[in-house]
């Protein structure tokens, strides 16, 4: 499942290159090209329904708030109850200079597994036998709302 | 019994204890403002106790967890707990002391201290491998409390916790409180047992 929405969003990505691409020019290709107008009409509808897609569900709102919020805030921003005695800060989860730079997959193994395990700073405690994957999964999803960012 | 169990309970009724905690084991409307205090005689050292009740301490320093300011870090219910004269608190540890849960088998937890090594080991345990530094408070090498502080402070829980208790809560959690903020661990019973000793070993200030 996970594999097959990560392959969607390079479906999608792929979508919105090829728009981008074509978008100086997309008067003409219409004219020119009569059949690449179908796609060219799946793809902006895909564009505009991806965010609601997976829409994070408020059960996985509900887990944020009640777990990761001690640490990393009310909003994502790092500033949780606890992060001013951490030694390491916890990650703010609004930045997406750095979370682009993380795979989905180095999300869900860092909540999963916690942060020693995937050489991270070990504050972050393993979610393992707290939630489950599909929770967690759901959990990767949401840092992805609310960083706004994907991996690169 | 019950006849004197239910004269207790009027007694923390009457010093306005249930406002925030619960004595039993029944689930309430709203979340407590405060610990549960059905298993508080498993939990607390006695000495602890009738000490707290009359010079209360602060161990949740952001409060109680379903506190509606909690997350926010401005706790709607004041601390330190008020305190009670010397007699009162000793009547009302004698009743807190007689709350415990009927089915909690005895724990594995022996006497034995660890050895410096182990203990080495064991604080590697607690502060690295399981995180618990993170909303735990527990004790420097300077003697001094560091730590999280969403969770209760451990930095006295030596003297504070009963080494059965700490153990129990480790390994099955929902015993006392169907859904903490604390991750569950898939400990097994040795490593259950040494995290109890080294959490025994652990007291800062006042020896009770």
């Amino acid at each position: 499942m996970f594999v097959k929405k990560s392959r969607k969003f390079q479906i999608i990505l792929l979508l919105l290159m090829t728009l981008i691409a074509c978008g100086d020019n997309a008067k003409e290709t219409a004219k020119v090209k009569p059949p690449t107008a179908a796609p060219e009409k799946t793809a902006p509808a895909a564009v505009v329904a991806q965010p609601e897609q997976n829409p994070v569900p408020q059960k996985t709102r509900d887990v944020y708030q009640w777990y990761c919020t001690q640490c990393h805030g009310l909003k994502g921003k790092g500033d949780g109850i606890n992060a001013k005695h951490l030694t390491v800060p916890p990650r703010d989860h609004t930045k997406g200079e750095y979370l682009e730079t993380r795979t989905d997959k180095q999300l869900f193994d860092a909540i999963k597994l916690g942060g020693l395990a995937v050489g991270r700073a070990p504050c972050m405690p393993s979610w393992g036998n707290t939630l489950k994957d599909e929770t967690i999964h759901s959990l990767v999803r949401y840092i992805r709302e609310l960083c706004e960012c994907e991996a690169l | 019994m019950p006849a004197s169990a239910f004269a207790d309970l009027s007694l923390a009724e009457n010093h306005g204890c249930t406002q925030c905690h619960r004595f039993t084991q029944e689930a309430s409307e709203e979340p407590p403002k405060g610990p549960d205090l059905f298993y508080a005689g498993n939990k607390f050292q006695k000495n602890w106790l009738e000490n707290f009740l009359q010079n209360p301490v602060v161990v949740r320093k952001a409060g109680y967890t379903s506190d509606p300011g909690f997350l926010k870090g401005t706790p709607t219910v004041a601390q330190p707990h008020p305190s009670l004269p010397e007699k009162e608190a000793r009547e009302m540890t004698d009743f807190l002391m007689s709350l415990k849960l009927s089915d909690l088998p005895a724990s594995p937890v022996e006497g034995e201290p660890l050895t410096k090594g182990e203990k080495v080991r064991i604080k590697i345990l607690f502060e690295r491998n399981f995180g618990c530094i993170a909303c735990h408070e527990g004790v420097n090498l300077a003697g001094q409390p560091r730590g999280g502080i969403s969770g209760p402070s451990l930095a006295n829980a030596g003297n504070r916790l009963t080494a059965d208790w700490v153990f129990h809560w480790l390994k099955t959690p929902e015993k006392f409180l169907p859904k903490s903020r604390m991750p569950l661990y898939d400990l097994d019973d040795e490593t259950a047992v040494k995290l109890t000793q080294y959490l025994m070993t652990l007291k800062i200030g006042r020896q009770n």
